[in-house]
């Protein structure tokens, strides 16, 4: 037992995350053709416009069921709603945001640009404090979308052609499809002036990823409204993410790595649970730890990924073996 | 000698004995005093203290250059990244003085209520007497009174360069401020130099530097024991070495010290098992200054942990990267120096008070000695706060006041005796 806990302690993480990562993505994307279905409540965003996916982002399929009339809304008619929605919440309490640091297609699309990047030696930028306050608030824009604009529908308030107004915007819609060949969601739909709008959109916010997620690491999870939608339900989640503040020195280690930025991960400790809402859950604040335990992963309050020194050196490559000759 | 000399030439010859040697004498007397009683006053040292104990005796008692063919980087604080000096083939010194000799002269020169190590390096600068003279001085704005003997040092004609500090450490402004100071710190010691800053070559000195912090933890690890294997005073020589000696030698050396200390705890050989633990707090004990330390453990308690920046803040925090690149490692050097350091300058200081409590719990001390040096503001004004905090959690704390002078040690022995023993009969009503 204890071996095991010292294989993964002194794991290299981003190795796994690679492998994983690569696994999920080919399962997501190309799931179709080894007849793998996951289901259409899936908690990332696998798009459903993709033609061969192993499973789809809730979202499509949400905006859909809310739209309907309320009278029906509000009958035993949507139950179907009521299952898709748990079926959703099963999905995401097993693995709480790591779905975000692992499993999503559009952020392994993104890592990968990163790494393009660090191949050509350019260095990423960063928001300042007032820049990051303001734009981590547009995720909850995107959600409000999502959930209230069908409703509003279902009501009556909007047109039809908001119906699935956020996929039209969605980067997702356009991007995921690419990797079977399919490029017939690049076009602009000319019917009507929101359709236009909201096509546009989509085109300029995909063209925006491509160039954000060039320049800034993990840039569009900022305003991904499904990860505010997981933060809503993290509590519920197995998996967690925990912080011991005793042993934390606030040396910003973590905060250092951290692709979104999160302050919190170095500076707060009094809070146990320390995922926050831009949490991708990638775990390389606790790879990147090098206090005894001071940051875990845990399910069931056991710990299943935690903070070591050694760990932590074995990780930066720090050894004997390399004499700096002077 | 000078007497046969005298009768051989049959005349009268004296030698007369300048300043600077006087002030040599002084200082090796200093040190040899300090040196013998770490030695020899205490059952069984680790038998591989013994490089530290020669090395102590080349530098300061011999006079013994180490770096004389490196260009020497001499640094005012804890706070200047040893990363980057070595990384440009350079050599960081320490300043920071632990000499009474070099404190009186600098009583000269700085405010007599001044704080001893302060006016002990300027003494050192106004006296131009070194082993190792650095070519260059980084003076970090870190306290008042260093910031302030910065310019003094310049005046005396030495080349001291400024390095911007943040006086606040939670706010993303000082980090960006305390980044880009160390940014132009890198480019400015990289043009004095004539050398460039490879990427290869931080990578290098970051991992070697992050062994010995590595190697300083787990030594530490040990003192977690019941029967600790090593001493405070000999770990406070250990981690002062770092401040001048060759990296790699000291790496070796501590190797070795720390395999020793791995097999004494297995064999229970026998030191302090029944003194009390006592974790140190305050201002930084420097080598030959180290009679409170001294003091603690020859009546009989035993420092297991410290919180100061000549020992375990100069190890504490390790850096870790993202990108191996020149732009993420600068920075990410830059925030070790910056948000893990628990120095009292800060304006809010809970993080300190955290790592002592931290430390007493991990390493089951059953007291604090929180030491101030007189002079040292920030300490003295810290030290309510402190106290405050150790009683909620129901630590004994023990504050004193002193400084470099050799006079007050009958009454410090009288506390620290005193508070030892009251930590004694707490463990005897448990």
């Amino acid at each position: 037992m204890n071996k095991i806990r010292e294989f993964i302690n002194y794991g290299d993480l981003r190795k796994f995350r690679f492998w994983l990562q690569l696994f999920f993505f080919i399962i997501f994307i190309y799931g179709g053709y080894m007849a793998i279905d996951l289901g259409r409540n899936l908690p990332i965003f696998s798009c459903g416009y993709a033609r061969e996916t192993g499973g789809n982002c809730y979202f499509l399929g949400v905006q859909h069921q809310l739209a309907r009339p309320w009278s029906r809304l509000f009958s035993y008619a949507s139950i179907g709603v009521l299952t898709g929605f748990l079926t959703f919440l099963l999905w995401f309490v097993v693995f709480n945001k790591a779905w975000c640091g692992y499993a999503c297609p559009l952020g392994t699309i993104q890592d990968w640009i990163t790494s393009f990047r660090k191949f050509l030696k350019i260095p990423y930028s960063t928001y300042t404090r007032p820049q990051y306050q303001f734009l981590k608030k547009i995720k909850y824009v995107f959600l409000f979308i999502v959930i209230i604009f069908p409703l509003m529908l279902g009501l009556g308030l909007l047109d039809g052609e908001w119906r699935g107004a956020f996929c039209k915007m969605c980067p997702g819609r356009l991007i995921t499809p690419l990797f079977v060949g399919d490029y017939s969601q690049w076009t602009l739909d000319f019917s009507t002036g929101t359709a236009l709008f909201l096509t546009a959109f989509g085109m300029g916010f995909t063209v925006v990823f491509f160039v954000g997620s060039f320049i800034k690491k993990r840039f569009f999870c900022f305003f991904c409204p499904m990860s505010a939608m997981h933060y809503i339900f993290s509590d519920w989640a197995l998996l967690r993410l925990k912080k011991d503040g005793d042993k934390c020195t606030k040396c910003g280690d973590c905060y250092n790595v951290c692709d979104m930025q999160i302050k919190d991960i170095a500076d707060d400790v009094k809070s146990k649970n320390i995922l926050r809402d831009d949490c991708i859950f990638c775990m390389k604040c606790v790879a990147a730890c090098p206090e005894e335990d001071a940051l875990h992963v845990d399910i069931f309050n056991i710990k299943v990924f935690t903070s070591t020194k050694g760990g932590f050196a074995k990780r930066m490559n720090i050894n004997n073996k390399q004499e700096t000759k002077k | 000698m000078g007497f046969a000399q005298a009768k051989g030439d049959n005349k009268m010859k004296r030698n007369i004995e300048t300043p600077k040697d006087k002030q040599n004498r002084h200082k090796a007397m200093e040190a040899v005093a300090m040196l013998d009683k770490i030695r020899h006053d205490f059952i069984q040292p680790p038998k591989n203290m013994d490089y530290f104990y020669d090395l102590y005796e080349k530098v300061y008692c011999k006079r013994e250059s180490l770096h004389a063919k490196s260009v020497k980087v001499g640094t005012m604080c804890i706070q200047v990244p040893y990363e980057i000096i070595y990384a440009l083939d350079a050599v960081p010194i320490r300043l920071c003085n632990g000499f009474y000799t070099d404190d009186e002269i600098g009583s000269d020169l700085a405010p007599s209520k001044a704080c001893p190590l302060v006016k002990a390096t300027v003494g050192q600068f106004s006296s131009n007497n070194f082993s190792d003279k650095p070519d260059f001085v980084i003076s970090p704005t870190t306290c008042d009174q260093k910031s302030k003997s910065g310019a003094i040092i310049e005046d005396m004609g030495y080349l001291v360069y400024d390095m911007e500090f943040p006086r606040t450490k939670e706010s993303e402004e000082s980090r960006e401020y305390w980044r880009r100071s160390v940014r132009k710190f890198t480019k400015e010691l990289s043009k004095n130099l004539g050398k460039k800053l490879k990427k290869s070559k931080l990578k290098k000195t970051i991992q070697r530097i992050g062994y010995a912090q590595y190697l300083y933890h787990q030594l530490n690890d040990l003192r977690k024991e019941p029967n600790p294997p090593i001493l405070g005073k000999d770990i406070f020589l250990v981690t002062n070495a770092f401040f001048f000696d060759k990296i790699d030698n000291w790496i070796e050396a501590t190797q070795k010290l720390y395999e020793e200390c791995k097999i004494r705890v297995k064999n229970e050989d026998k030191t302090h098992k029944n003194s009390p633990r006592i974790v140190y707090t305050g201002s930084p004990p420097i080598f030959p200054n180290l009679k409170i330390p001294l003091l603690i453990e020859q009546s009989d308690g035993i420092i297991v942990a410290d919180e100061t920046c000549s020992a375990n803040r100069l190890f504490n925090d390790m850096v870790s990267i993202d990108e191996w690149f020149l732009y993420d490692m600068v920075d990410a050097v830059a925030d070790r120096y910056l948000k893990g350091c628990t120095c009292p300058i800060f304006t809010k200081n809970n993080d300190r008070i955290r790592r002592v409590i931290d430390l007493v719990k991990e390493y089951k001390a059953e007291g604090v000695v929180y030491q101030a040096f007189a002079g040292c503001q920030v300490y003295e004004m810290e030290q309510r706060s402190v106290i405050e905090a150790m009683e909620k959690e129901g630590i004994p704390i023990l504050y004193l006041e002193s400084d470099y002078s050799p006079s007050h040690l009958g009454q410090l022995t009288t506390r620290i005796e005193a508070f030892i023993e009251s930590l004694k009969n707490r463990r005897r009503r448990r």
